[in-house]
């Protein structure tokens, strides 16, 4: 796997621009995604309304990759069910762990994101996002189960 | 300072030839020659730490203190002659005020445990700069939670110089401790903390010096310190990891309480009562880490053959070299610039994440480290949450810098908007 590969046209241009960044004061849920380590730090702040996003931003500071990760996971989740997000979320992680694995039609562009797979190093920067929201989502999830 | 009289006599090493020591810094990575640029993490090993060890387990392997046959008595004297070398190395007025610990962090817990902790009392305080590793701000944290002192904290400048001024003004009959870091891993700044003992001693304060990044760096003399605790980390000077020690002023060590009990730090047990051993095996209770004690001793064989003075000066040279190439870099901002510093340069680059950049300069082969660097408060500080660090050591080349410094272009090229 290539660096090139990691650093895709796709993954700079989301985190030069990144989609649904920034406050969102209407928020019902929020979830915070620190990765001290590396210095990464974002909060996912979502409206859910009768069991679906409606409306998702992220916000923070972080690196290429949880940046990319994030503003393409935003976009991913609205309109969503929530009960989608942990299954994606495990379908993401399995398409991280396995280089050959084949695109996941439920993860759309988030497909993009497969090569962080190949460095072990940055995979938790790819996560993270995921693991604020499910955080935020946290009460709804309990509640649907 | 070490690195004012180097810079006076002016010696010189053979980088080649000391690189020849190091046989990692043969390997390849991402099918580039690996540039080691993360040595205030851990260094590389000479050829003779990795044979001491290796012979050690191939020749001598016995426990220590406790047999009568020939391989326990070797193991016993090659484990005493490590500690002479590190009394010798600190010069410390004796072997028996070296206690081994698994490194900085466990000695900084051990003073913490059993030299503060038995007469700490609440509204105490514990001083420390806002430079610390945190091995030296949450042992202190914890230790005043549980006892109800307060842990105050020196302010540092927008360079990364400590205000001693401040820390002056800080000290006071309640300050049971003050820690302070020799050389910061995170900024590089290299306090004078002979000054700062001199000023703590005035009034009763005793000092303990986190010693990890100066050892490999500076001459080290505890007594013209005028410190009471130095700790160091065996891997940050060329020895094993899971090794390293606490010097400690005899007067202090016979007076503290044990810390961990079990054997070896026992002269008699029985269930009634048990008396302890002397110091310093009263502090290294169970088996102690032999071959890493060996393996240290033939780092500080190194550090000594090669001179230290030598070391700095090559460094230094090295730091200046890349200081000034990194201050062609735009939107580069150097964190921590003291006028005295290790051989560590901290920096953030504008719109590339340290992170990325630590990504990217490895598929060029160059190992540096990116984050807090176990320094959280400093970081909050300068108002970053990461940087990315270069930290250089005696095998490092001038060469290398260069590599570095291009595969910064290139991850500065490749994230730009």
């Amino acid at each position: 796997m290539t660096l090139d590969q990691l650093y895709q046209q796709r993954i700079l241009e989301h985190n030069q621009h990144p989609q649904h960044f920034g406050p969102l004061p209407s928020a019902t849920h929020r979830g915070r995604g620190i990765d001290a380590l590396c210095g990464d730090d974002i909060e996912v702040a979502l409206v859910v309304e009768a069991g679906k996003v409606v409306e998702a931003k992220f916000s923070g500071e972080a690196c290429a990759v949880t940046k990319a990760s994030a503003s393409m996971l935003m976009t991913w989740l609205i309109g969503r069910p929530v009960t989608e997000v942990a299954m994606a979320y495990g379908a993401f992680q399995q398409l991280l762990a396995n280089p050959q694995a084949p695109a996941n039609e439920l993860l759309g562009e988030l497909n993009d994101l497969q090569p962080v797979g190949a460095f072990p190093a940055r995979r938790g920067n790819a996560f993270l996002p995921w693991q604020a929201t499910l955080e935020a989502l946290g009460p709804e999830l309990s509640q649907s189960t | 300072m070490a690195t004012d009289r180097a810079a006076m006599t002016s010696p010189s090493i053979d980088v080649e030839g000391i690189r020849a020591e190091f046989p990692i810094l043969e390997r390849e990575v991402h099918g580039k020659p690996l540039v080691y640029l993360d040595n205030a993490a851990t260094t590389q090993r000479p050829l003779r730490v990795i044979e001491a060890i290796d012979r050690f387990y191939r020749h001598t392997n016995a426990n220590v203190h406790r047999g009568v046959h020939q391989l326990s008595v070797e193991a016993s004297e090659q484990f005493e002659s490590a500690r002479t070398a590190l009394a010798r190395f600190l010069n410390a007025p004796s072997e028996r005020e070296i206690v081994f610990t698994r490194g900085t962090t466990e000695a900084i817990n051990l003073v913490a445990n059993s030299f503060v902790r038995p007469k700490i009392k609440p509204g105490d305080e514990i001083l420390i700069t806002h430079m610390e590793h945190h091995a030296n701000i949450v042992p202190w944290q914890m230790l005043a939670e549980a006892t109800g002192a307060v842990l105050k904290v020196a302010p540092i400048d927008e360079k990364g110089v400590l205000d001693v001024e401040a820390l002056k003004g800080l000290m006071n009959e309640r300050t049971q401790l003050l820690g302070v870091v020799h050389v910061s891993n995170a900024l590089g700044t290299i306090n004078p903390v002979g000054e700062i003992c001199a000023l703590a001693q005035r009034q009763g304060i005793p000092v303990l010096v986190d010693g990890s990044q100066a050892t490999p760096h500076l001459t080290i003399d505890v007594q013209a310190l005028g410190c009471d605790f130095y700790c160091l980390s065996g891997h940050k000077m060329y020895g094993p990891t899971g090794i390293g020690a606490l010097w400690a002023k005899a007067e202090h060590l016979e007076a503290m309480p044990p810390w961990q009990g079990g054997g070896e730090m026992i002269r008699h047990v029985s269930f009634e009562k048990t008396t302890y051993n002397d110091i310093p095996q009263k502090f290294e209770a169970g088996t102690p880490n032999i071959a890493g004690a060996i393996g240290l001793a033939a780092a500080i064989d190194f550090i000594e053959k090669t001179g230290i003075e030598a070391i700095a000066a090559h460094e230094m040279g090295l730091l200046h070299y890349a200081t000034e190439q990194l201050n062609g870099f735009e939107g580069l901002r150097i964190i921590g610039q003291a006028d005295q510093k290790g051989p560590v340069v901290s920096f953030v680059l504008e719109g590339a994440h340290a992170n990325d950049i630590g990504t990217i300069v490895d598929h060029f082969g160059v190992a540096i480290r990116t984050g807090h660097h176990c320094a959280m408060p400093a970081m909050q500080f300068f108002g970053v949450a990461a940087t990315a660090r270069a930290s250089f050591a005696v095998y490092n080349r001038r060469q290398e810098v260069d590599v570095f410094v291009d595969a910064l272009k290139r991850a500065q090229d490749m994230l730009k908007p």
